[in-house]
């Protein structure tokens, strides 16, 4: 009895895996054989049209559409359509018109070239130069109709079983379509008045009071469909007391090629790398214009030859710098200087000297909340380390020596609730040895306070430098910055930004404050103020090695240069 | 800062909607099929209630898709209790991202100090939507926290919110009743956001019957107090298929201050892409 039961069961087991291979081959062959259907939006009169509706829905459903032309009636069409895309793309653009509420055809694999043709033309519009609405009776069925089966497919084009297709023909829109504005070329140029008054004398008796005029013009033409563009921004300086603050650079200097998920910049540019509000710890592309302020956000054109790829999974930005630009600093009569004259007879590691091209590159992608970077730089260091020289009168002068560093570093920020959560780090040769600096920062914005309708946001960040005391090329090696952000949100932009820096191992701190409005539409006023306390003052030390070298006086060339600065810009 | 304000379309969504090209006559009939439906739930008129403002929401929602692309110039007057005003000009391009939600590039043109300015936002179907804020003076891209969604868009009465991603599932709605308002039978719908930094516990809407266009809004705060009402006008029908608005006035109830948008020259079809004229590179080259 059990035999008996036996051999049916195995011969229908036999039975099924012969069926299944069976299947399985056949359904291979048939693939390999037939591709799927395509699927059609829209025939014109003009192959410009076409091509621009088969470009824009291409773009939109990020698969290639053709433009196939056929002729009816004696007359040339054109229809955009796919071809020979597999079941899962047809599927995708299918499913992405449909959300988009772009309506569509589909032709069926093996339908008649011919048929196809007559179902798309309409006779009635056939003459005009509009895109061609398909005949309703062939195309589409009415409210309720059962659409085709899609495994029986018909000899003819069969609609897709919209619910409600729109009656208002997508495709016309193509031939409606205004030219895209061309840009003019744009000029704007703007004044500054600054005025910068000191709590008393510097150390070598420069003055209390300091004016300067700033002009900056900004050039901009952009042609081939605003793909190719170039930026024009000359900066000019005069200043009253210090010879070295009166300068002139292009901010910008550049031709722009935009492609279709690349841009390429050739020329002198500005590129700010960095997520922290105090201190700018990755930021290495520009060189910093000191004179110009000592919050290193000013930064001096760096010409280059920029590349950047954008993808789906991030942009990588590629950076040849060539050029090496010279950090300013304040002349003699200036103020925030270093008590030592410093003589811009710059040397160099790199036996190219200021002509070395340095390379640099960059992931970045946002993903969700979070915002992530990684970044390499080679090349000849922006900050230098100063070389103290005598000179022929026995003086004792610094020489600025650029070293060559090699940076490895990170920048993220993750968005959690109200908080935000910052990270500036790298990792750096050159400057002896190998060594790490990390800047973290966490900040929350308090919308609406005090029943106003202003925002306060809240900083506190915090700046190490594992060489401790020892790193001689920054003023944060372990501090912390906490910093309030009032944004009014008013008609004038109203904004103030206090902020203070506490070194952790000495009494050093240094505050700042930061406010600009509007007033009215062209003019803009700000207003800046720093205080530098809690170091030694410079005159207390007994050398000029002291000063170099000890921790202690590393802000003490800065005890005496408490200052306020107002500047008043117009635009014009 | 989204479609929403910025071209007043109520957010696509993909599921199905009943299709409810209402003429009143019929809406009547389909509250008494959703009533039917509903019958066997406990509460089921309000039940209903939802599901009809739901439905509402989604068919405008629908209506405003498929557009791909367009850019639009705004003018906006920021006026004071006193009459005093100051004026904006922007431009606005909108890109349709047919499986996630919208993006959005604004560029200040004047006044001359903040012209540079720009602004992208990506908006999500289910997430917190990106934007992104250009610095000009540092070419700093900064990304903003989504927490200061309620607060004012440059010193407007309109605030982020109000011009960022109106999904249609990141709210639950009800069913007020009909209305007429500035002439038209309107369908009045009360919408309460899900998100718990909203500015508002809830907004009423006045949807016209005809063709679903947002005609008014009232903003109540967080104490449910109104604060802000909007007013829609000019209502012109572009690409023979999208009913864009011509100008919308924003009341503050508390201070008296408005904001006026003049919306112009809309162009649509413009050929922008995702990662040439949307990405935080293009961000960076906005002009």
């Amino acid at each position: 009895m059990s035999q008996a039961y036996d051999v049916p069961v195995r011969v229908m087991q036999a039975r099924r895996f012969i069926l299944s291979w069976v299947l399985t081959v056949t359904m291979m062959l048939v693939a390999s054989v037939s591709h799927a259907d395509d699927l059609v939006f829209g025939s014109f009169r003009s192959s410009q049209n076409a091509n621009n509706w088969a470009q824009k829905l291409s773009h939109l459903f990020n698969q290639p559409l053709v433009v196939k032309p056929f002729v009816r009636d004696d007359v040339s069409w054109y229809r955009v359509q796919t071809e020979n895309f597999s079941d899962t793309q047809v599927q995708a653009v299918a499913r992405r018109a449909d959300a988009a509420g772009i309506q569509h055809w589909r032709i069926y694999a093996n339908a008649s070239p011919a048929s196809v043709v007559d179902s798309l033309v309409d006779k009635q519009t056939a003459s005009s130069t509009a895109a061609v609405k398909p005949s309703s009776s062939v195309i589409r069925p009415g409210r309720g109709a059962t659409p085709t089966p899609r495994l029986s497919p018909p000899s003819r084009v069969t609609p897709l079983p919209a619910e409600d297709a729109q009656d208002k023909a997508e495709y016309t829109k193509a031939d409606q379509t205004p030219p895209r504005q061309p840009r003019q070329s744009d000029f704007d140029w703007q004044v500054g008045l600054q005025t910068r008054v000191f709590n008393q004398r510097g150390v070598q008796q420069q003055g209390r009071y300091e004016a300067s005029v700033s002009l900056q013009f900004e050039y901009y033409t952009a042609w081939d469909d605003d793909r190719q563009s170039v930026t024009i921004t000359p900066f000019l300086r005069k200043d009253s007391a210090d010879s070295h603050r009166t300068q002139a650079d292009f901010r910008e200097l550049f031709y722009s090629r935009v492609g279709d998920n690349w841009d390429l910049h050739i020329g002198a540019r500005r590129i700010f790398w960095g997520v922290t509000e105090f201190h700018h710890l990755i930021d290495v592309i520009n060189q910093t214009d000191l004179v110009e302020n000592i919050d290193t956000e000013d930064k001096l054109g760096q010409p280059m030859v920029h590349l950047s790829l954008i993808r789906d999974w991030g942009i990588v930005d590629v950076y040849a710098l060539a050029g090496f630009r010279e950090r300013t600093f304040p002349g003699p009569d200036g103020r925030l200087r270093l008590p030592l004259r410093i003589v811009q007879d710059s040397t160099y590691a790199s036996a190219a000297e200021d002509k070395r091209i340095d390379m640099a590159i960059r992931w970045s992608h946002h993903m969700g909340p979070i915002e992530v970077g990684v970044h390499h730089f080679s090349g000849t260091s922006r900050e230098p380390m100063f070389l103290p020289l005598l000179d022929t009168q026995g003086n004792l002068y610094l020489s600025p020596h650029y070293t060559v560093i090699d940076q490895t570093g990170i920048d993220a920020q993750a968005f959690v609730g109200e908080w935000v959560f910052k990270l500036e780090g790298f990792s750096r040769s050159g400057f002896g040895d190998r060594y790490a600096a990390v800047n973290l920062g966490v900040e929350r914005t308090l919308v609406g306070v005090f029943g106003s309708r202003a925002d306060l946001g809240l900083v506190a960040e915090y700046m190490y430098d594992e060489r401790g005391e020892g790193a001689f090329n920054t003023l944060f090696e372990n501090d912390i910055a906490l910093g309030g952000r009032f944004a009014f949100n008013d008609f004038a932009d109203t904004q103030a930004l206090l902020g203070v820096i506490i070194d952790t191992r000495n009494d050093e701190y240094m505050m700042s404050l930061e406010a600009s409005r509007r007033l009215g539409d062209n003019w803009f006023v700000s207003l800046e103020g720093r205080l530098f306390n809690g170091g030694e003052s410079v005159s207390r030390a007994s050398s000029t090695a002291q000063l170099l070298l000890d921790p202690d006086f590393k802000s003490s060339w800065l005890q005496r240069d408490d200052f306020f600065q107002l500047e008043l810009t117009r635009f014009f | 800062m989204h479609s929403f304000f910025f071209s007043l379309t109520i957010r696509r969504h993909t599921g199905s909607g009943i299709r409810l090209l209402m003429p009143t006559a019929t809406r009547p009939l389909l509250a008494l099929i959703l009533l039917v439906v509903g019958a066997t739930q406990i509460n089921h008129a309000l039940a209903n209630d939802e599901m009809l403002g739901r439905e509402l929401f989604l068919e405008a929602d629908k209506r405003n898709s498929g557009y791909v692309d367009f850019e639009v110039k705004l003018r906006m007057t920021l006026r004071t209790s006193r009459g005093a005003t100051t004026t904006r000009d922007l431009r606005i391009r909108q890109l349709e991202v047919p499986a996630d939600g919208d993006m959005i590039m604004v560029i200040f043109d004047t006044p001359a100090s903040i012209r540079g300015t720009s602004l992208l936002s990506h908006s999500h179907k289910d997430s917190t939507d990106d934007q992104w804020l250009l610095l000009p003076a540092l070419k700093r891209v900064k990304k903003i926290a989504s927490r200061n969604k309620s607060g004012p868009f440059v010193g407007s009465e309109f605030s982020f919110e109000d011009l960022s991603a109106q999904e249609v599932d990141k709210y639950i709605y009800r069913y007020l009743e009909q209305q007429q308002f500035g002439g038209q039978a309107c369908h009045v719908i009360e919408r309460r956001p899900l998100d718990e930094y909203s500015g508002y516990t809830k907004e009423i809407y006045w949807l016209d019957e005809t063709e679903l266009r947002v005609q008014k809004v009232e903003y109540f705060d967080r104490r449910d107090r109104p604060v802000k009402v909007l007013t829609i006008f000019d209502y012109q029908l572009y690409q023979e298929k999208f009913w864009k608005p011509g100008r919308m006035h924003m009341q503050n109830l508390n201070t008296q201050k408005s904001t006026d948008l003049e919306w112009q020259d809309y162009r649509f079809a413009q050929g922008f892409t995702a990662q040439r004229d949307f990405s935080v590179a293009s961000l960076r080259r906005a002009r």
